[in-house]
């Protein structure tokens, strides 16, 4: 009787810290701030594939957007990380030389979490918007979570490269202001094979997002390191709404039947 | 650098940029592929493999000028399941027996694979969506 006694005990104490919780989690004053965010529920996707024929092609409106925004993202190095860059960028030249059938894979193939800035991997995305946090999920494994809950960046003995690093943001007005530091230091080049170049430790994105319209969410986006860049890097890019298709589906399994494995260095095609 | 060498480099260039911004090939890079080039299959598919990260046909494609030898089994790459599916392809588009026609852009090292451009069904109908006007596709 003692035992049964003390477990309804528990219960009930159990039961009033769960319904504490539920209580603070639909406040009043968090329900009207909630209410007061965008709403950027559905699913987006590039702008860029807007227009794309058969699943492999890319429109010629999608080719000429590419194209200036690699422009718009061509860094202006410092002289010690241009020499960096152009190491880089020889070496891979070489390689391609040494066997122009079997390019050199100067990254991994992207499976799993694709690393910031995710937003602009391919794929499909979803935008979470709470008080508390903006979550980006796509359909090729990136998952990034945006504090807005007033939080600073943990302090720098608490911080290391990781693929997303760490986010912060504030909403002004209808834009979501986020702040990243901490990611891998690095940048990505969209040329020869694509590649990556290091940067600083002082590298730091900052995005202002912002729904223009029903049917698009723009990323204003800048770039800053003052050790590696002798100016910010600045683009837009557009996510434009996905209306042919109504649930996220995982397809960055590259366990299931990976057939491009990298193979000392270069990618290789398994045909049978 | 020879001619053909710059003109592999500048291809390869193109790649590179549409890499990490490619849904039909999200995971790697296309620079396996001659996009400067296309060629057509007319064949009996073997297997339609529903998966991820990609999707691929094997199709056993007759050789016309020597009737009597075993076909070549050739294998051809798609996108991920999710992005067919935008294009109207499902699981069961394709079914062992079935007779195809396959526009690819071929490997670059010789062997019998390459990049799906279109599939064209038994019914004598191109399988997913058409090409968009303005599109680079046939």
């Amino acid at each position: 009787m003692k035992v049964r006694g003390a477990l309804i005990a528990l219960f009930v104490l159990f039961g009033c810290v769960s319904f504490t919780s539920g209580q603070n989690l639909n406040s009043k004053a968090r329900v009207e701030t909630f209410a007061k965010l965008p709403d950027w529920s559905g699913m987006w996707e590039p702008d860029i594939f807007v227009g794309q024929a058969d699943g492999q092609q890319f429109s010629q409106e999608a080719l000429q957007k590419m194209k200036a925004r690699a422009e718009a993202l061509r860094p202006s190095f410092t002289p010690e990380y241009q020499a960096k860059y152009e190491q880089i960028r020889k070496s891979i030249e070489a390689a391609i030389a040494a066997d122009p059938l079997h390019p050199p894979a100067t990254h991994q193939p992207l499976c799993g979490s694709p690393p910031f800035p995710a937003t602009f991997t391919p794929g499909m995305f979803e935008w979470r918007v709470t008080p508390e946090e903006t979550t980006f999920i796509s359909t090729v494994g990136a998952v990034r979570h945006v504090y807005t809950d007033g939080r600073s960046h943990p302090p720098k003995d608490l911080l290391w490269p990781t693929l997303m690093g760490d986010s912060i943001g504030h909403w002004e007005g209808d834009t979501l202001v986020v702040d990243t530091i901490a990611t891998k230091r690095r940048i990505y080049m969209g040329e020869l094979t694509g590649f990556f170049v290091p940067m600083s430790d002082q590298l730091r994105f900052t995005e202002r997002i912002r729904m223009v319209n029903h049917d698009a969410i723009q990323i204003d986006y800048t770039v800053e390191d003052p050790i590696a860049l002798t100016k910010p890097i600045h683009a837009v890019f557009t996510q434009t709404r996905v209306t042919d298709f109504d649930r996220m589906l995982e397809e960055a399994d590259c366990e299931e039947n990976e057939r491009d494995p990298v193979v000392n260095g270069r990618f290789t095609t398994v045909t049978h | 650098m020879g001619t053909n060498m710059k003109r592999r480099v500048a291809a390869l260039v193109a790649f590179g940029a549409m890499l990490l911004a490619s849904p039909a090939l999200a995971h790697h890079s296309r620079a396996m592929f001659d996009q400067t080039k296309q060629i057509t299959l007319a064949g009996t598919v073997k297997e339609f493999q529903w998966t991820n990260p990609h999707c691929w046909i094997q199709v056993l494609v007759p050789d016309p000028e020597h009737p009597e030898a075993a076909p070549v089994e050739w294998g051809v790459e798609m996108g991920a399941p999710v992005e067919l599916m935008r294009k109207g392809w499902k699981p069961g588009s394709l079914n062992p027996g079935d007779k195809v026609t396959i526009v690819i852009n071929p490997l670059r090292d010789g062997q019998p694979g390459g990049l799906v451009v279109s599939v064209t069904g038994p019914d004598g109908k191109i399988i997913g969506h058409p090409a968009l006007p303005g599109s680079r596709a046939p």
